[in-house]
């Protein structure tokens, strides 16, 4: 295997007592697109800080190319940042925003620079802005001239925070798509943080779920979006029905669980689950999503009523009542079953959308 | 505790403190001195130490004196509130083209001449000035009606002169009230003088007492005003301190009166602490 | 209601901007009068202005003011400047001491911290003029150029500051192409708001001038004592034009520095 590009290696980090990063472990491949996301608060700035050398680490190292930069600053570290506010120097047109980095660095002649300047603005599709002030471009605009200032210095890593947080859905959307396009143009490594699990879906090659200072799981979009390791991560990447059950029987990967008063069958797809003995407690994990409604009884299937019928455009939320317990199906169509509040109905799901999860202390069931 | 980081942050501090300390901090601490020792029949200062100097503020006519000072600073600081305030609240409520016309006016005597400014009086009020001219001539008065050289006409230059500084101090503060906690008071069945009695004027406190401040300490100092309108008729701090030094050549005495001016300085700084909480005079400047 | 509000309103400004201008353009009117007093009005003049080109005293104390209010304000932008960009350095506790010290000029009544000048240069056996009028009057201006571009230091959004410094710029390098270029504004108001103060002193210069070396405005003051004569009016005329002539410089070169 490729050594990694950038190793973080237990990294520690206070702000005053209050701990943010714990013991902080990652690889960062050369030339791969990798998210951190996480909600708000739960470190993954600060990570990307320390990587940028804008704050340091308490303890731990960061290997770059395999040497130690833990002690470097920001200036000498060939990493740039994409600010979420873009952070535009407001007394510079877009040309000398542009060349602020080899110009300070003395990297290259003026002659090259007007070179590669025209080259990362067709990059970012923003030629012929040189001469413009970014009082006079759109937040769109400011983030491409932003990643564009960046792209210059040629950086081994492009360090990007919340880039798209400030922008409407629309061109966020479009955004995204770009900046992918971008990446495995300039084939440089995009480290991107988000809380928006949808955007890091769609972008990333690998993702990396934070919750309060530690990384839960990296995998790719896939495998964080199916085979989520914890509660943390199955409810923080998709909608899904979480809901305590009681194994009672454990046969060739597939398990009896007891959920409330009705026996349903799942297929543990990860090795630790697949251990669980009859009467351990575990937590049945349901995409929204995968679950179906029908009028007559299938196979596999529970009894429910339905609660609320919510219908938003292309899907229909329904919330179901199964003995008490509430459960939600998201359907983009059903032409087999017409129901209604208060109708008895029979719920069913995709093999594939449930899983079991480690059962977690503190865990209560929340509507959520 | 010495730690060789935060030294190593602050060193270029170092500087910048030596500078205003060799300043201001050496010559005060001359001062202090100073109004220990006594000086001879000559005016040179002779170095035996004495407290005579701060006897003599107890002397009824210097103790009248520190009281003259004092009652023309707290008066100049009560007139500039009352006429100020509307002023302030009122531009605070203009429209955007118009308030920044109003401020601009408030602003501009800052940068015209004091003494211009106080000469201006001496042309309005004179006996020979431009109201008693219009009044004799409209025959309402058949001779000059004296308003100059009275304690009253050092109080309207020395205000007129500061009032600025009150005007914008509260300005400050109105304009950062949030303006839907007036809306809140309304909407709770408040009347909109209870809803200025009870939320504007105890937010827009901290303007208030800076603007008292900054109205309170210069007005101490300004002796050119009451030398120019009040003409020595009342005696003020400032005048005396300064005829001391340059006239009656006892330097150690004003030295002492300075110190006693300081203190009334650090007495009212002291009341806007306590009032505002504002421990670095950050609503000051 | 509200329409009586809003008249009583503008009746009030109106009336206090009134007062607050009436003795400036009396001053400025009666620098045109013919009579010497202000008694009567007897025709347009401009000798009282002739007379003050002809006045040896006026315009040798002029040139002093001058030179010591141009030094001054470069004094002050220098160190105003460089005290406010190292306060944003050190830590917190050092940046309020920083803030104790340079108030501290402004909370002292001008009258104690000239005389007290007085007698500390004098201790030091310093010739009295342009050096300790310099050295006094960068003490009360500084003051302001230090709050003032610190006042848009603290506007300055941080990750400005971070960005050039991920782009490879050293403490200096952010300094030089960051900090100075969008505090120059600030740095300009505040030196020709300075430029004034000095040229407007009295207090202070009284005890600061040398025997050879009398300030305008002390000069000014020392001829007010003795009585009115329109040929103050029509100095302090100038002197007003003059001020108002720095003011409006300095909002065009704000406006063009904004652009």
């Amino acid at each position: 295997m490729n050594k990694p590009l950038l190793s973080l290696i237990d990294i520690n980090k206070y702000f005053d007592n209050f701990q943010v990063l714990k013991n902080v472990s990652l690889d960062i491949k050369d030339g791969e697109f990798l998210t951190l996301l996480g909600p708000s608060g739960c470190g993954k700035t600060t990570i990307l800080r320390c990587i940028a050398g804008l704050e340091t680490v308490d303890s731990g190292d960061i290997l770059l190319n395999g040497k130690s930069v833990v002690y470097l600053p920001a200036n000498k570290r060939n990493v740039n940042t994409v600010f979420q506010n873009y952070a535009l120097f407001p007394h510079l047109n877009m040309y000398d925003n542009i060349a602020y980095g080899p110009r300070i660095k003395k990297s290259m002649t003026e002659d090259e620079i007007k070179v590669r300047v025209a080259e990362v603005l067709h990059l970012v599709q923003m030629s012929g802005y040189e001469d413009r002030m970014s009082s006079q471009l759109s937040g769109g605009q400011m983030q491409r001239i932003a990643i564009a200032r960046a792209l210059i210095n040629e950086p081994d890593i492009l360090l990007l925070d919340e880039p798209l947080g400030a922008l409407d859905l629309k061109l966020r959307k479009h955004m995204q798509r770009e900046l992918a396009l971008l990446q495995k143009q300039t084939k440089t490594t995009f480290v991107y943080v988000t809380h928006d699990q949808e955007e890091a879906v769609n972008i990333s090659d690998r993702i990396a779920v934070m919750n309060k200072g530690v990384i839960q799981q990296i995998g790719t979009p896939r495998e964080v979006y199916n085979h989520p390791v914890n509660l943390f991560v199955a409810s923080f990447i998709g909608d899904r029905n979480i809901k305590e059950v009681e194994i009672l029987e454990n046969n060739n990967n597939y398990h009896k669980v007891k959920l409330g008063n009705n026996t349903v069958t799942i297929r543990c797809s990860r090795t630790a689950e697949c251990k669980s003995k009859p009467g351990d407690k575990a937590l049945l994990a349901i995409h929204m999503d995968k679950m179906k409604i029908d009028c007559n009884e299938m196979p596999n299937s529970i009894k429910g009523k339905v609660v609320s019928v919510h219908y938003a455009g292309s899907q229909t939320r329904t919330e179901l009542d199964v003995n008490g317990q509430s459960l939600t199906a998201i359907e983009y169509q059903n032409e087999d079953c017409e129901y209604k509040i208060g109708d008895k109905v029979y719920i069913t799901w995709e093999e594939s959308g449930a899983i079991l999860l480690p059962m977690e202390d503190g865990f209560e069931e929340s509507g959520v | 505790m010495f730690n060789k980081e935060k030294f190593k942050q602050n060193a270029p501090a170092i500087p910048v403190l030596i500078w205003v300390g060799f300043l201001v901090g050496l010559p005060l601490v001359f001062v202090i001195i100073l109004s220990f020792l006594t000086r001879d029949d000559l005016g040179n200062v002779v170095i035996k130490f004495t407290l005579s100097n701060y006897k003599k503020i107890f002397d009824p006519t210097y103790l009248k004196v520190f009281f003259n000072s004092f009652l023309l600073a707290t008066l100049t600081g009560l007139i500039t509130l009352i006429i100020g305030y509307p002023v302030a609240y009122f531009t605070a409520n203009l429209s955007p083209k118009k308030r920044s016309l109003s401020i601009g006016l408030i602003m501009l005597p800052f940068w015209i001449s004091s003494l211009l400014r106080t000469y201006g009086w001496i042309i309005l009020l004179g006996n020979t000035g431009i109201i008693n001219n219009i009044l004799t001539k409209l025959n309402i008065i058949q001779s000059p009606f004296n308003m100059m050289y009275k304690f009253s006409t050092t109080l309207i230059g020395t205000a007129y002169m500061l009032i600025p500084f009150m005007i914008i101090a509260i300005y400050n503060s109105v304009d950062k009230l949030d303006k839907s906690l007036l809306e809140a008071s309304y909407d709770l069945g408040a009347s909109k003088r209870q809803t200025f009695l009870n939320i504007t004027l105890p937010l827009t406190l901290p303007g208030i007492a800076g603007g008292f401040t900054l109205v309170f300490i210069p007005s101490l100092g300004l002796f050119f005003i009451s030398d120019l309108l009040g003409g020595g008729m009342t005696l003020f701090l400032g005048n005396v301190i300064n005829s001391q030094v340059t006239k009656g050549r006892n330097k150690p005495l004003a030295a002492a009166f300075s110190i006693g001016m300081i203190i009334l300085v650090l007495i009212i700084l002291y009341l806007y602490g306590k009032l505002t909480k504002d421990k670095k005079g950050e609503g000051l400047f | 209601m509200n329409k009586t509000s809003n008249r009583f309103r503008t009746f009030y400004l109106s009336l206090f901007f009134v007062i607050l201008y009436i003795p400036v353009l009396g001053v400025v009117l009666y620098s045109f009068n013919k009579s010497p007093s202000t008694a009567s009005w007897t025709g347009f003049t401009l000798d009282w202005y002739r007379d003050l080109f002809n006045d040896k005293v006026i315009i040798e104390s002029f040139k002093i003011s001058i030179k010591v209010a141009l030094l001054t304000s470069i004094l002050s932008a220098i160190l105003g400047t460089t005290t406010a960009i190292i306060s944003t350095y050190v830590t917190s506790k050092m940046e309020n001491v920083i803030r104790g010290v340079m108030i501290l000029p402004l909370l002292v009544p001008e009258v104690a911290l000239g005389v007290s000048l007085l007698l500390f240069f004098s201790t030091l056996n310093l010739p009295f003029g342009i050096l300790t009028l310099v050295l006094s009057h960068s003490l009360f201006c500084m003051p302001y150029v230090y709050l003032m571009v610190l006042l848009r230091l603290k506007e300055i959004d941080i990750s400005i500051i971070e960005s050039a410094k991920d782009l490879g710029a050293t403490r200096w390098q952010v300094i030089k192409t960051i900090l100075l270029p969008l505090v120059t504004p600030s740095i300009i108001t505040s030196s020709l708001l300075a430029l004034a103060m000095s040229l407007d002193d009295v207090v202070i210069s009284t005890y600061m001038s040398g025997p050879t070396s009398t300030t305008l405005p002390v000069h000014i003051f020392s001829m007010m004592r003795v009585g009115v004569t329109p040929k103050i009016n029509a100095l302090s005329t100038l002197i007003l034009v003059g001020t108002f002539f720095i003011v409006g410089l300095s909002q065009l070169l704000n406006k063009k520095s904004n652009q």
